[in-house]
Formats: structure tokens, sequence, C-alpha cells
């Protein structure tokens, strides 16, 4: 056994006599954190591109921040209306993936239970039973009824959204 | 939970090296390893486990995997180019926070929200006074020649382009349709009505106007023949903070 361990460590030694071990794990390291920041500037990149592109046109959009479980309305670089929103029970995290939504469907329901679909990302409404069944795998968001209609007509099918977190 | 321990059997060791024909199912005899099994195999075969050993960690063997880790010249060529990219992304955003700040505007706007019928004034995020107003009540009237209107306030952006203190309300035609009276001549005297608009207005075009109510009651419906309709104290409010050019945004 001692010669099998001996033998390994030499043949190890002398196939790779040339890497420096205490390097790699600090590099590796630097590598990981820079990774990280890189992701984190393109996210920041892509939602300030966003709000430039949207200066320029004439349209309403939302902001949607999950993790504060707020959103704005927004004409221009306008805030139009803040409001809150309260993330579904059934799926309480982090909600849907950071980046732009376009609001797909408005459909409208019996005593203004309207909704929002915004592709497959999340749907917007102020009460939960109305919400179709086929979506109900989607992240849903409900709204106090007036905010929740402000939005609805104020926003038209294929206007866009931006999630953050 | 601790770690499975890999067991290698010597027949699969060799097998793996060639050693044994495949069809050899007698297994039963054969002696198996582990790295807390004491060892008492011959030395021949405590070779080729070291050999297999190091040959499966050292790095040379990592040259023909298609894994292979990168080595510490090019883990530090990755660090430089990553260093040099978030320079550049950091860079770039920079720029693109300075261009929407320059677009930042300080002054004071108005918002209405006639779904609602809440009145904004606002700078930037800060909310600087909410009020209930009266939007279009968005119904339908036809005169008995065939004339009709439709009382919905308009959306979209628009300007304060005219202040007046004490306005005065010049009757249109459809006030006199809606009240099954008989449309007077344009420049009929008795069309300039004062006092119902309240103290003050803000004017925004095309006859749409920010101004007061005798119909404080409905303040918060939509009553109105398309103007925003405000309460005292909120319109005396909305009119000093209010300059021309001040910009109204109507959803």
């Amino acid at each position: 056994m001692f010669v099998m361990v001996l033998l390994s460590l030499i043949l190890m030694g002398a196939a790779g006599g040339e890497v420096s071990y205490d390097e790699r794990p600090s590099l590796e390291e630097q590598t990981s954190a820079l990774r990280k920041r890189l992701a984190s500037l393109e996210r920041e990149r892509d939602f300030l591109l966003f709000q430039k592109a949207m200066y320029s046109t004439d349209s309403k959009y939302l902001i949607m921040n999950f993790t504060r479980r707020t959103g704005q309305l927004k004409y221009k670089n306008r805030v139009l209306m803040d409001f809150r929103f309260k993330t579904s029970g059934k799926y309480p995290g982090r909600g849907p993936q950071p980046g732009m939504v376009v609001l797909s469907k408005k459909k409208e329901g019996k005593n203004d239970q309207h909704t929002l679909a915004f592709g497959g990302s999340f749907i917007m409404h102020w009460k939960r039973s109305d919400v179709p069944t086929k979506d109900a795998g989607m992240q849903a968001i409900s709204l106090p009824k007036k905010d929740m209609l402000s939005i609805y007509y104020a926003m038209e099918e294929g206007a866009l959204a931006y999630v953050i977190h | 939970m601790q770690p499975q321990r890999r067991r290698i059997t010597v027949k699969e060791l060799l097998s793996k090296h060639g050693r044994v024909r495949s069809g050899n199912n007698n297994v039963s005899n054969v002696r198996t390893y582990s790295s807390h099994a004491r060892s008492s195999a011959p030395l021949s075969v405590s070779l080729v486990v070291a050999l297999f050993v190091a040959f499966s960690v050292s790095p040379s063997s990592w040259a023909g995997t298609t894994s292979t880790p990168p080595s510490i010249e090019e883990l530090r060529g990755q660090v430089t180019a990553l260093q040099q990219q978030a320079a550049e992304l950091e860079e770039e955003n920079k720029g693109l926070r300075k261009f929407l700040a320059a677009q930042e505007d300080a002054h004071m706007y108005i918002v209405v929200d006639t779904e609602s019928n809440r009145l904004l004034l606002r700078r930037g995020n800060i909310v600087l006074h909410t009020a209930v107003c009266g939007t279009g009540s968005r119904q339908f009237i036809e005169s008995e020649t065939g004339t009709n209107w439709y009382f919905e306030t308009p959306m979209g952006s628009f300007t304060v382009l005219g202040k007046e203190r004490n306005p005065v309300w010049i009757r249109p035609d459809w006030s006199y349709v809606e009240e099954n009276m008989p449309v007077p001549a344009e420049n009929d005297p008795d069309r300039l009505v004062r006092g119902v608009l309240g103290k003050y207005a803000l004017l925004l075009g095309n006859g749409y106007k920010i101004h007061g109510t005798k119909w404080t009651d409905l303040l918060g419906t939509h009553f109105t023949h398309g103007c925003i309709s405000l309460g005292d104290d909120d319109l005396e409010v909305v009119y000093k903070s209010a300059q021309l050019g001040t910009k109204v945004y109507l959803y």
C-alpha cells in the first residue's frame, strides 16, 4: 500500500509539476466573482437600455419590482402611478425572470374582474378567482381593485413591462 | 449523510486494462479493495492501482478529456479579460445613466387617472399632492338635428396653456341640448355663465380645463363633460403649483 501511495505521488508530481496550486484557487475565485459582477452589470445595462428606449416611445409601460412587490406605471421618464401588489401564495418564490415582458392578453371579466397576462411570465388581477385555469401555473399577482382597473385601461395589448428584482 | 465509498474489484481494474477476458464471469473469489480496506495485494496489483490512480487524478491525464481545466496562464488571461469586460460595461452603464439623468425633469407635473378619478401633483418619484377629481361621464347625447356628443376626458400628454382666475363658462351647444333648451346664437350673452367653474381654471386646449365645480358630492365619479373637476381646496393647490407649460398626463 505504501508503495502504491508513493508511486501515485511520484507520478502525479511528474505529470503536472509546472502547475502552481497556490494561485489556482485564488484565480478561480476571482473569475467566479468577475462573472457574477458581469452578469449583474449586464442586467443593469439591459434595464437602462429599456428605459432609454421607452423614453423615445409614446407608450405607457410598467416597472415591476418583485423583491419589493411594488410597481410603477410610467410614460417616458414620468411616473404616472405607484402601486403595491401581492404575489400568489402558490408561487412564493422570487417571481418571474428579470427582463422585458409583453402584455400579451387583456381579459375582461365579469364585475370588473379583469386580468392582464404578460406572456408566460405573470398575470395581474385583483381577484384570484378570475385567473384562467390554463394560466394557473404562472406567477399571479394581485392588486387593489382601483389600481388594477387603472392599469387595465391605461395599457394596450403589446405594451411592455420590465421585471426587476 | 456519508459519501458512498467506491469499491473497485481487481477484475474490473484488470478488465479495464485488458488483462481479463470479458467472458470470464467467475468473480466469486475476486478480492475487493476500498480506501479503508487493509491491503495485502501483490506488488503487481499495487503497481497497476498506483498507475490507475495517478493517471486518473494527475493534470496530464486531463489533456485527453473534453472538460480540461484551464492552466494558470489561461486563468490569469480570463481574469484580465473579464476585468476589461466589466470595465467596459461599467463605462457603458455610466453613459446610459447619464443620458437618463439628463432627461430627468425637476419640474412638477400633473397626472390624472381617469379610471379611479385621482389627480396627483408629482415631481419624479415624489407625490406632492393627491386629490379626488371628477372626469368625463362617458355618456352620449344627440340633438334633434342629429349632432351628437360623447363626454369623455381625453387621454394623453397635455400642457397647461393658460391660467384663469374666476373663469367664465361659455355654455356650449350640448349644455342646452342636455336641458332640452333651444340653442342660442354663438355670441349670445346668455352663454356666458359666471361662478360655475370655481375660482380658478387651468386651460389644456380644445376647451378642456381643470376647474372647480358646484357638484362636489360627485367628485370621485365620472360626471363631467370631459373637463377635470376639483374641489375648491385642491383646485387652489393645483392652480398655485402649476405654471404655464406644466405637463399634464391624462390616462
